[in-house]
């Protein structure tokens, strides 16, 4: 069934936002559920989260990096007016709504757009929430926003530098996450740390916090397909039981995650999604469809 | 022309394409049969009397089966004729002939006990169920028959909502929109079709074909929400406030794993998850569809059913080596025999009485080889009939850089969780009339078997939509009263 696209922006480097007619999502979708899109005829399934949404004019947000095929050709070839044929959910469970005290939640790069509905729920919920986003500058979104939403928001960035590649990248931003996160935990308290991001990074950032012994909820990103609970792609080790991120997560007690499983698994396809992106590029260049 | 009647015992056997050549493609393995040859099997059909014949009984939807076959003979001389005359039999109870005739266990079913099977060759009856759905499409001869019959549906003026498009939903919506209700399925995927699209291959079973029969409910009028997950973006308790009956036809989504040291090392797939990447999204095309599947050089697939089958050869077609690996023996495999026979001409391995226990991967988290233990039979029986097994202490590593596992699946978990929704070991319960503890709420397919075949779980649909009819007519005289 498509769904038509009201606006769209591109937010900063690499980062565009939708707005889009889905009712049935709108209607019932919470702070940590996603949705699945499904953009084109020959299209992949990638899962998105809802970043605003109102439940009476139906419509929902969402955000996406440009770090694929879909996602680039998402960016160059759809706009307002035009259809995403596919947009299924509300999917996975809802955050906990509970009162933790004070609150650190982490967005590492675009990992920052599904803090937002948690941070800003936990917030209203009488939570005392932080915001903090590490990202390259170019790509920081979402600041009015966040100021608006919780108690603090601090913007971690970092100047891309000439030659850079994604290691390079990664590599920086694990660094300031793991500094930045450090300084905070050891000259404030926090009752509870959520993060999201690439896990890598998230999996550097709980090896701090474990220092600390503070709580920690992570949202998971493995690669899923049907995102239903029907294929298993996105199986992951919790406390040594195999779950399914989509339908028993995405949000996991970080203490319990197998962490090296879950980076050798989100890292699998990668060279088949590079040649997806070259083949995609090529087209392009040769002027065909 | 006058035609003696002579026993032929023979099958008139189908063309199917060379094992060397389909290999190397995604295309339909068997070709079947043209009018003429089809009309020659059909010949060989006794014309046992319908309250007698084996066939009949055997079929899960009860098919007049002599009756249709009966009518490919009767108009023989006008195809057309012939072939609508026969559709129309198999139409009064089931919808999806073109996709049943492919993927029936015939040979457990209705031709288990046909009587020509005691003087030669059983009838051919799923190849002729075929035969005539499929000249029926191509000739536009279905569209023809629709027509007829949707202008005669009486308006009922009450809702059914169906949860899930695969084969109990499609069946029970078709019947309940002849009837005359309004019929909405409710599909968490992208495509309607369920297990007909994501899990049977297109060599086996065209995507264009399923396509072409949920066409035709359309046409009957029954609409389709794809992308509602019942559970999540509208629930029972919702659904029953808007219709006045609901079936659920959720199917067993979730995959059952191995439960082994390494099961989730790079490598290891679901048989859903790999029958996912190549049937719905169309992995086989990449990178023109953006699905990848990574299939390696030397493939395990562990189980022995027809999903094993299906993703055993689906992996051979990416040109890899192929070895099917059971912890029972050769008579306990229970997928069809076509099935088995195909996998072996195609140059599928397999290995008996072995059951995996680790996963060995290498040192980027990728699978290299799998460890079995060697199984041996006893003579006692479970209670499925077949020989218990035990292990003899004795392993063997087999060497793989994919594994597929295909030992069963269980009901989709999502549905299940409905408050009041009554569940026993993940099975919706239901009474004889397919109501499960919910009024109103009816259940069949492998949301309730667990695990069965396509043709049960239409069979439930049928029987599905026929209680719920009269559970609706009840609740209309009582509304009228």
């Amino acid at each position: 069934m498509p769904y038509k696209i009201l606006d769209k922006k591109e937010l900063a480097m690499n980062e565009v936002w939708y707005k889009v007619h889905a009712p049935h999502v709108a209607k019932k979708v919470e702070p940590g559920q996603f949705v699945i899109v499904r953009a084109f005829e020959n299209g992949e399934r990638i899962p998105l989260t809802p970043v605003e949404w109102d439940r009476e004019e139906g419509w929902i947000t969402l955000i996406t990096f440009i770090r694929g095929k879909t996602t680039m050709r998402m960016a160059n070839e759809l706009k307002p007016g035009d259809e995403i044929l596919n947009i299924a959910g509300p999917l996975g469970n809802p955050a906990p709504m509970k009162k933790y005290g004070r609150v650190l939640a982490i967005g590492m790069i675009t990992g920052i757009v599904e803090v937002f509905p948690i941070a800003k729920a936990w917030q209203e919920f009488g939570n005392d929430v932080t915001t903090l986003h590490v990202s390259p500058n170019p790509m920081v979104i979402l600041e009015e926003k966040f100021e608006k939403a919780v108690s603090r928001h601090i913007v971690e960035g970092f100047d891309l530098q000439p030659g850079w590649g994604m290691n390079e990248i990664a590599g920086e931003l694990v660094k300031r996450a793991v500094a930045k996160v450090r300084e905070l935990l050891e000259s404030e308290h926090f009752d509870m740390v959520l993060t999201v991001g690439p896990a890598g990074a998230q999996k550097a950032v709980f090896n701090v916090v474990k220092e600390f012994g503070i709580p920690m909820h992570a949202d998971l990103h493995p690669i899923m397909v049907d995102a239903t609970g029907m294929c298993g792609a996105c199986r992951v080790t919790i406390g040594g039981e195999v779950k399914f991120a989509c339908i028993d997560g995405p949000g996991f007690d970080a203490y319990k995650v197998d962490w090296d499983e879950l980076i050798h698994r989100i890292g699998f396809y990668a060279p088949m999604e590079r040649l997806a992106m070259e083949h995609y590029m090529k087209a392009l260049q040769g002027g065909e469809q | 022309m006058a035609v003696k009647r002579k026993l032929i015992k023979e099958r008139v056997p189908t063309p199917e394409r060379p094992a060397e050549e389909r290999v190397k493609d995604f295309g339909e393995v068997n070709l079947g049969y043209t009018f003429e040859l089809a009309v020659k099997e059909a010949e060989r059909c006794l014309q046992c009397p319908a309250n007698y014949a084996p066939c009949i009984k055997g079929c899960p939807v009860h098919i007049n089966i002599p009756g249709f076959i009966g009518k490919l003979v009767e108009y023989r001389d006008d195809p057309d004729r012939a072939v609508k005359e026969a559709l129309n039999v198999i139409w009064a109870c089931n919808s999806l002939p073109a996709t049943t005739g492919r993927v029936c266990p015939q040979e457990d079913q209705c031709e288990m006990n046909c009587v020509m099977g005691k003087v030669g060759d059983k009838i051919n009856i799923g190849k002729l169920e075929r035969f005539v759905a499929d000249y029926a499409r191509e000739r536009g001869i279905d569209e023809e028959l629709l027509f007829e019959i949707v202008p005669k549906i009486e308006k009922k003026g009450q809702k059914v909502a169906i949860i899930g498009a695969g084969p109990a939903g499609l069946t029970a919506a078709g019947e309940l929109a002849k009837l005359g209700y309004d019929v909405t399925i409710y599909e968490a995927l992208h495509e309607a079709g369920g297990v007909l699209m994501y899990g049977i291959p297109e060599f086996r079973l065209p995507k264009s074909i399923v396509e072409s029969e949920i066409d035709k409910l359309r046409k009957l009028g029954v609409r389709i929400l794809t992308d509602h997950i019942v559970g999540k973006t509208v629930t029972i308790e919702e659904l029953l406030e808007e219709y006045d009956a609901v079936f659920i036809g959720s199917g067993a989504g979730t995959p059952r794993l191995i439960n082994a040291p390494g099961v989730n090392l790079n490598g290891i797939y679901t048989a859903n998850e790999f029958l996912t990447r190549v049937n719905l999204m169309k992995a086989y095309l990449f990178p023109e569809y953006d699905t990848p599947v990574y299939v390696g050089k030397k493939v395990i697939v562990i189980g022995a059913g027809n999903t094993a089958m299906d993703a055993a050869r689906s992996a051979r077609r990416f040109g890899a080596e192929v070895t099917i690996a059971y912890r029972r023996g050769p008579e306990d495999v229970s997928a069809r025999i076509e099935e088995v026979e195909h996998a072996k001409e195609e140059g599928i391995k397999f290995e008996f009485f072995i059951n995996p226990v680790e996963f060995i991967g290498d040192e980027n988290g990728k699978v290299k080889a799998v460890k079995f233990e060697k199984m041996k039979a006893l003579e006692e029986r479970d209670s499925r009939g077949k020989r218990k097994i035990v292990g003899t202490g004795e392993y063997v590593t087999i060497e793989a850089d994919t594994v597929i596992i295909a030992i069963g699946k269980h009901p989709n978990r999502l549905i299940v969780n409905t408050p009041g929704l009554k569940v026993e070991r993940g099975r919706i319960v239901v009474d004889e009339n397919l109501m499960t503890s919910i009024p109103g709420v009816f259940a069949g397919g492998d949301a309730i078997r667990g695990e069965a075949t396509v043709i049960l779980a239409m069979g439930d649909g049928r029987k599905a939509a026929k209680a719920i009819h009269e559970y609706l007519t009840k609740k209309r005289e009582n509304g009228n009263a």
